[in-house]
């Protein structure tokens, strides 16, 4: 097989990792601190989705339209995580987390259907934006030009992750709370506050990312489960809650998938639960993840 | 002691369950009227790929069922007509097709529109002997490896539609002899490119396929995909992608420069062309079951303007094949002068039919219709606002349908008795 | 001592006198109910049993399992596989899908035990995925997303009158042998390691071990439900393995009451009667769930049955203190 032949393939996975290192991060993100497995990360991606596609047909702006709806969307998700954050999850942080997880595969389930019922079932699509129509030629092989549009999202959004994470003071609280909340909040540092702000960034992160799907395939109902159910491959294979975990997670994912099409199509996602299940006989919290406490 | 005790309780368990039984059995004979409407089960998925075929065919039905009803009905009853929606799951669909013949006591079934979930269907309709047709799904497991006389076909099926395509894919291209495929992963899919290698073999000695790509119904990212086919510079690409899929299949290898490198032909029939707008690759071929744009004989246009009335759209296909099924059904109602299940069916076979797609008949043997296939060359129209096709064929069910000795032979493997 | 075995003994009187009269309900439903609601009862039966296979694990291992529909699914598949490839017989094609669906447990459970609570939740939902990612792929082997069709069971349990009274049968047994395993010396020890264990450890006991046998007995009666569900409905789809699939039994013991040995039952019953009686009028049943789920969650914490049963251990606290 020649260079090309596997630079284009390889490429193809990073597109795709690109992707699930935007929606998977803020998955990671909530986990990390809030110790709340979010099933419904994935649903507000998708609603992420759909209103960007509506907000899009609104403002018929030839060239800024779709940045402008993507911007719009992040932000009604974030408003809509504070919704879900105030409302249901503070109620049940003293509970077991059972009762959150099932909370959020109950939010999964409203969800999935008010878009059933505001949308429909059809599949709907955004036109790539200008500048990202056309491809570019790599190595002699044409790449569309929008895959990078999604590579640098992802790239930005990992220095931004890291920046806020590593180098801010709100890092410095978001760290020690995943590590010990009981300190933090004997520090006089209110953890509620703390966790809408960690749910809201993780909600935009879920609708920005569903909204930069549109132009890239077709928004559908059903990417909710689809993408959860790659996100948490991606999350236990990086480890849950670790940046750089997710990034690695995605990277696997992402090429092992794309690979996979290409020598065996029929067991590609097979191939990624079986690559999920080695790291985790090897390595039960995942690469980058803590033990348990 | 011990023992009189568990003998009476035995006694009494075995007298109640006996007694229910009966009771049971005894609930089972309803009388029928005949003054109450015919009422029609239809099950279609709303969902994916299959959403739009599906919305269309139901509004094939309706106005099939508004001009019936407004001259008065079929034998004088009324006809009457409840939706239900598979979700795209197998389990779904036979809790469906339950609850519609049991709890609504429908007389008929339309439907649906994924194989697969009318393989899972079919098991369930035939046991409780309700006719179904379907005008959309077109495995041909449904007419012959898995035969019930409980079925009839008004949609090309899988081995017809597909030979039909090679044969055009090929007067095309006719030096290729090297294919790839790229397929939905599920029963329509699979069949189709059975039949095409099938054909492919015959037509092209010495033929190769190289890679044959299975992306799961409903996939939304077919980069990979893309790349892995071109990465084997294949001289033609047969496909039996549709609807949504082959709407996002389109967009994404568009970028690639997929189009002007490779022959292409997948079932680019008019709502996939409408949703492409622009984006339709002209010169690409496509295959479909007959619309206006394939089929302009008057009947059809008749029926253009009726649906663009109603829905202020042009019908596709999907619409098309539902009306036929409905006025298929009323004829053979009409000829068998009942509703009675077993009088229809044999009513059905072999009748001669008009309808939009021109004259076909239920072929007595496996009910499949000799219903005619469409094949085309994406182009532009002066007279529409969307890309149709040019250079249209249009291939009589007759030439492509399985002949008899071969489906007996495969019934000979699979146990059907017939 | 004394006195409180003959309270117990009163009380498990009482208790039996329930169940006797539920048992001779469900024997004469079938003369009263017509075939669909008929069918409804076949489905909440069924599933019933998969939730007590769940609730083996969340209730009383106190391990919450996302991938339980995986076991349900391969006891299904391998009664479909069976009895439409090779013509094999239907009692050993059900006996078949247990030991698949316990094989397979074996091979999963020994990775999973070695995890607690979120990170447990996450890994049977992994290994739930890599079974049906695995079925649903391989078309030449399992049919891929169409699934199998055409399972039939004996021509004398076609009659869905018949069918029911032998889902039935399953279902009492499956509940004795359940019961019975919690209430034995087995069960006490993983009911003592949930609540404390490091003591347990400290005991002498090997959790692994022990969690791994019960995980092993959730997924054979689990396979066991798939097994006697796809006969019934004639056919199998890759859907029954889903992790949505795995979400109904944790709904069905949330909603029942996850500490009862009969709240998940409950909770079963209530979801299937409810679902179809909803579908009726609306397509929007996921809504409704949802709702459902977010209300018990918030207003009955323990289930209906643990609320129940709240509310008459009060009663008798007051009639006590009278």
């Amino acid at each position: 097989m020649s260079f090309d032949v596997l630079f284009s393939q390889f490429m193809s996975g990073i597109a795709r990792a690109a992707l699930l290192f935007l929606v998977a991060s803020g998955l990671s993100l909530t986990f990390g601190v809030l110790r709340v497995l979010n099933f419904a990360h994935g649903s507000l991606y998708m609603l992420g989705a759909f209103l960007s596609y509506s907000i899009w047909k609104f403002l018929l702006m030839p060239v800024l339209g779709f940045y402008l709806a993507a911007i719009i969307a992040a932000l009604i998700m974030g408003a809509v995580g504070i919704l879900i954050e105030y409302v249901l999850l503070r109620r049940l942080y003293a509970r077991g987390w059972p009762e959150q997880l099932l909370a959020t595969y109950a939010i999964v389930l409203i969800i999935m259907d008010l878009v059933k019922w505001a949308w429909g079932g059809e599949f709907l699509s955004i036109p790539r934006p200008k500048p990202f129509t056309g491809a570019v030629l790599l190595f002699g092989f044409p790449f569309p030009s929008y895959n990078f549009f999604v590579i640098l999202l992802g790239l930005g959004l990992l220095v931004f992750l890291w920046w806020l994470i590593y180098k801010t003071r709100f890092g410095d609280i978001i760290r020690a709370a995943a590590h010990d909340r009981e300190m933090v909040s004997a520090l006089g540092i209110p953890i509620p506050w703390l966790f809408t702000w960690i749910f809201v960034l993780g909600a935009f992160i879920a609708g920005l990312s569903g909204a930069v799907t549109a132009p890239f395939g077709s928004v559908a109902l059903g990417m909710d489960i689809e993408i959860i159910i790659e996100c948490f491959a991606v999350v236990v294979i990086g480890g849950m809650g670790s940046l750089p975990g997710t990034l690695l997670g995605s990277f696997i994912v992402g090429e092992v998938y794309a690979f996979g099409i290409m020598l065996k199509p029929e067991l590609a996602i097979a191939f990624i639960f079986m690559v999920m299940a080695v790291v985790l006989i090897i390595r039960p919290w995942g690469i980058f993840g803590r033990p348990e406490r | 002691m011990k023992k009189i005790a568990i003998l009476s309780v035995l006694v009494f368990v075995f007298s109640i369950v006996s007694v229910s039984m009966v009771m049971a059995q005894a609930k089972k004979a309803a009388p029928a009227s005949t003054k109450e409407p015919i009422k029609l089960g239809v099950i279609y998925d709303f969902v994916g790929g299959c959403h739009m075929y599906s919305e269309t065919g139901v509004k094939g039905i309706k106005i099939a069922l508004d001009e019936i009803n407004a001259k008065g009905g079929i034998l004088g009853r009324k006809l009457d007509f409840i939706v239900r929606d598979t979700e795209g799951k197998a389990d779904v669909a036979v809790r469906e097709t339950k609850d519609l013949i049991l709890r609504e006591k429908v007389h008929f079934l339309i439907g649906p529109c994924s194989s697969g979930m009318g393989l899972a269907m079919q098991v369930i309709h035939s046991e409780y002997k309700v006719l179904r047709i379907s005008a959309i799904a077109n495995t041909e497991a449904m007419t012959v490896d898995k035969f019930s006389p409980y079925f009839v076909q008004v949609v090309p099926n899988t081995y017809m539609e597909a030979i039909a395509a090679t044969r055009y894919l090929h007067k095309k291209v006719p030096t290729a002899k090297k294919f790839c495929t790229i397929a939905p992963d599920y029963e329509f899919g699979r069949r189709e490119e059975a039949a095409f290698e099938e054909e492919i073999k015959r037509l092209v000695p010495g033929v190769e396929i190289l890679y044959q790509a299975w992306p799961k119904l409903g996939e939304k990212d077919f980069t990979a995909f893309i790349t892995a086919i071109m990465a084997k510079k294949p001289d033609a690409v047969h496909s039996s992608l549709f609807g949504g899929d082959l709407v996002s299949f389109t967009k994404q290898a568009a970028p690639y420069g997929f189009f002007q490198s490779v022959p292409f032909i997948a079932l680019y029939d008019f709502p996939v062309l409408l949703a492409l707008g622009p984006d339709a690759p002209e010169g690409t071929f496509g295959f479909g079951r007959g619309c206006f744009f394939m089929d302009p004989n008057p009947k059809m246009m008749e029926f253009v303007e009726k649906f663009r009335k109603f829905t202020g759209t042009y019908p596709d296909a999907w619409a098309v094949q539902n009306y036929d099924a409905i006025y298929l059904l009323k004829a053979a109602i009409e000829k068998a002068k009942t509703i009675e299940t077993e009088a229809v069916i044999k009513a059905i076979e072999g009748m001669p039919f008009e309808g939009l797609r021109q004259k076909f008949t239920i072929r007595p043997l496996d009910h499949m219709g000799t219903v005619p296939c469409y094949q085309g060359t994406i182009a532009k129209d002066p007279n529409y606002p969307f890309k149709i096709w040019k250079d249209i064929t249009r291939v009589p069910g007759e030439q492509v349908i399985r002949p008899e000795a071969s489906v007996r032979e495969i019934w000979k493997k699979t146990g059907v008795t017939r | 001592m004394v006195i409180k075995q003959t309270e117990q003994k009163e009380s498990m009187l009482k208790r039996g006198w329930w169940l006797i009269l539920l048992i001779i309900i469900f024997l004469i439903a079938p003369a009263f109910l017509s075939e669909f609601y008929l069918t409804v009862l076949c489905e909440a039966l069924v599933m019933s049993l998969f939730a007590l296979s769940f609730n083996l694990l969340f209730g009383y291992m106190g391990q919450l399992s996302f991938g339980q529909a995986a076991f349900y699914g391969l006891g299904g598949y391998t009664v479909a596989m069976l009895i439409t490839k090779v013509q094999f017989n239907f009692w050993l094609s059900i006996i078949a899908g247990v030991l698949v669906a316990s094989v397979i447990g074996l091979i999963v459970g020994f990775f999973c035990v070695r995890l607690r609570g979120i990170y447990f939740a996450v890994l049977t939902l992994a290994f739930g995925q890599l079974i049906f990612s695995v079925v649903f792929k391989w078309h030449d082997f399992t049919g891929g997303d169409d699934g199998i069709q055409g399972v039939f069971p004996p021509e004398f349990l076609k009659s869905p009158t018949n069918y029911y009274y032998f889902l039935l049968i399953v279902f009492l047994l499956s509940a004795f042998v359940l019961w019975k395993i919690i209430h034995s010396p087995f069960g006490q020890t993983i009911i003592s390691m949930r609540e404390n264990s490091e003591r347990t450890e400290f005991l002498g006991i090997h959790i692994a071990k022990y969690q791994l046998i019960t995980f092993v007995i959730a997924a054979a009666f689990a396979g066991l439900a798939g097994a006697i569900w796809v006969p019934f409905y004639r056919s199998v789809a890759p859907s029954y393995l889903t992790w949505i699939k795995s979400g109904e039994p944790v709904m069905a013991a949330i909603l029942g009451g996850p500490g009862l040995f009969f709240g998940p039952v409950l909770g079963m019953f209530i979801m299937t009667f409810f679902h179809s009686w909803v579908l009726g009028f609306t397509i929007y049943w996921p809504v409704v769930m949802g709702a459902l789920i977010l209300a018990v969650i918030f207003f009955l914490p323990g289930g209906i049955l643990g609320f129940i049963q709240e509310k008459v251990n009060e009663r008798k606290e007051i009639r006590n203190r009278e």
